[in-house]
């Protein structure tokens, strides 16, 4: 019986083992390193940096298949940042290994001192707005005190790290969380031993149908009057997340995002 | 002359009961007799109700230990099967009767397989080698023939919920409802056995009705038997108690569909049909395991065991460790499939 359960408990880890392998096995192979992902017309970064930059960008780019895009402009016509972003991507034709494939965008307008993070290809779904949310809230500080390289390093790293998550979560995710695993798991020991315990001593199994004469016993008599209806209305509150939430460039490309201010 | 026993015709030997034949048997030759066929010794003798002081077996003369509401027993001496006639008659004479179809031996074995069965009990428990007594016993219940009618009013709402532009709307539809139900319920059991725990006797059921014969006194030869501490009135409020639930899920059966209801008025209206006394075949385990005594209840034809085994702390704290840590494992898979570290 218990060797059983045993045996049951590890086919089902394997199967699960199963499911998730093939997921991430995919070997980096081709290096984009010729390739310009930095745009830092706002030179905001020294050359040395953007040397740096552009060598993490590409070293980071096969695992997802995805190219990560840096762009500062001081923006002198005032334009909006996410059309901005829009348009790069329609101009440029980012995309690790494609045109128009996966690629994130970070635009930083320094004359409105806004920032907007674009997930385009599969990006957009492995980094959704919320995502793209947290990776601008991450950086936001280290952009508002100047230290751009450290926030671009960051933003890399993040992007390339939210993007192993799956369903929508990222690792702030209680999931994650060894305290969380471990009281989940406490519980649900807890209950089945005290269940376990509980049936130790037998249990009742008789119901009512045991003791009911079935020829004679149901329902003699009823009615169900309607009196009235009573209607209640709330409107939906738009889910809008803070700094906007992706879109459409004009060249047809739908993306998710993040906007917010520095 | 209370006391009656069972000497076979043939060698003059004490008859029992056999569970495995149901018939009245003799250990030394081997004579079966057939009980339902048989005249029951108790129709022809006449008792006086007076509450005999002492009773003494017929085959040896010794004295016959009883307690006061034992109605059957084995003489303490010569093992002659005995039956207390004067506690078997008028008021307490039992109506129905469901041998045993289990035998001594095989509650044994059922009862040690049980117990190698318990997944938390400590290993020296499992061996079930210290089984004290397995004692055969008709305990006395009250099968109880119950009418209820239920009236039932209510009020019940049905919720929809829809979008229509930027709004959700609930719609709430609400009904007054009225229920009319019949439930009998027939045969249904109460211990009457002061002794008994009555949880531990719930717990026996279902006993098999199709075994249910009309009482007669050789179905007693070998085992204990015992007449009941309380009458059919006594018990009907435990009755009630019993049934409520099922009353109260057939009711809310009848309303399934409305998305609530809420009572605004139920009667229950019950009439006792009839109560017919039946001795009902349990076998109780005594089993002593450090130093205390457990008593186990088996259902004498269903072989259904019931009772608290000891729980060992180790079984408990191992099981516990080992489904937290395989529950773990599963989340820290489950971390892992999502894009989380292993570790």
């Amino acid at each position: 019986m218990r060797i059983y359960r045993i045996s049951l408990a590890v086919i089902t880890l394997v199967m699960l083992l199963g499911l998730v392998l093939p997921a991430d096995t995919t070997a980096a192979t081709t290096s984009g390193s010729s390739k310009k992902l930095i745009y830092d017309q706002a030179d905001l970064l020294t050359p040395q940096e953007e040397q740096t930059l552009s060598q993490l960008a590409s070293n980071y780019a096969p695992q997802h298949q995805t190219d990560f895009i840096i762009y500062t402009s001081n923006n002198p016509e005032g334009r909006d940042v996410q059309l901005m972003t829009e348009d790069l991507y329609d101009r440029k034709a980012f995309g690790y290994n494609q045109p128009y494939g996966n690629a994130v965008i970070l635009t930083m307008d320094m004359y409105n001192r806004e920032v907007y993070l674009a997930g385009f290809g599969t990006a957009e779904h492995t980094l959704n707005n919320s995502k793209l949310d947290k990776i601008r809230s991450k950086i936001t500080p280290d952009l508002a005190a100047g230290n751009y390289e450290a926030a671009f390093t960051k933003y890399i790293q993040l992007s390339n790290e939210y993007m192993n998550y799956k369903l929508g979560t990222t690792p702030d995710n209680l999931l994650f969380k060894l305290w969380f695993q471990f009281l989940i798991a406490v519980v649900i020991g807890g209950i089945i031993v005290w269940i376990m315990a509980a049936r130790s001593g037998g249990v009742v199994t008789v119901d009512r149908s045991t003791y009911e004469d079935s020829n004679v016993s149901g329902v003699l008599d009823s009615y169900d009057n309607y009196t009235h209806t009573t209607v209640t209305k709330h409107k939906i509150e738009k889910s809008s997340s803070s700094g906007g939430g992706g879109g459409t460039s004009s060249g047809g490309h739908s993306h998710s995002g993040s906007r917010g201010s520095f | 002359m209370p006391v009656i026993d069972y000497k076979c015709p043939n060698c003059g030997s004490s008859m029992m009961f056999d569970s495995a034949t149901g018939a009245l048997s003799c250990p030394s030759c081997g004579r079966q007799d057939n009980i339902e066929q048989l005249p029951d010794p108790l129709k022809k003798q006449v008792f006086t109700e007076n509450e005999v002081q002492q009773y003494h077996c017929p085959s040896c003369g010794a004295d016959i230990m009883t307690e006061p509401e034992t109605s059957a027993t084995t003489c303490s001496f010569c093992g002659s099967a005995v039956v207390l006639g004067d506690r078997l008659i008028g008021d307490l004479a039992p109506d129905l009767v469901i041998p045993f179809s289990i035998s001594k031996a095989q509650a044994e074995e059922a009862f040690r397989k049980w117990c190698r069965n318990g997944l938390l009990t400590p290993a020296g428990f499992m061996s079930a080698d210290r089984i004290k007594s397995i004692t055969g016993i008709y305990v006395p219940f009250w099968l109880y023939e119950l009418h209820n009618m239920v009236e039932v009013y209510a009020n019940a709402t049905r919720v929809r919920s829809y979008t229509q532009g930027d709004y959700q709307y609930t719609e709430t539809r609400h009904f007054d409802v009225y229920r009319k139900l019949r439930l009998d319920y027939v045969n249904l059991p109460l211990d009457a056995s002061e002794k008994m725990n009555d949880e531990l006797m719930d717990k026996l059921e279902p006993f098999p009705y199709e075994q249910l014969k009309e009482f007669k006194t050789p179905y007693l030869a070998g085992y204990i038997a015992e007449k009941y501490n309380y009458d059919d009135e006594q018990l009907v409020p435990r009755a009630k108690e019993k049934t409520q639930s099922y009353i109260d899920s057939s009711v809310s059966q009848s309303l399934s569909g409305y998305s609530s209801v809420s009572y605004r008025d139920k009667q229950v209206n019950t009439t006792v049909r009839r109560t017919d006394y039946a001795l009902l075949p349990v076998w109780i385990v005594n089993y002593d395991f450090g130093q205390k005594n457990y008593m186990f209840a088996m259902n004498g034809q269903t072989g259904k065991v019931v009772g608290k085994p000891p729980l060992s702390k180790g079984k408990i704290t191992a099981w516990f460790a080992g489904i937290t840590a395989v529950s773990l494992l599963g989340m820290k898979v489950l971390a892992w499939a999502l894009g989380g570290d292993f570790l």
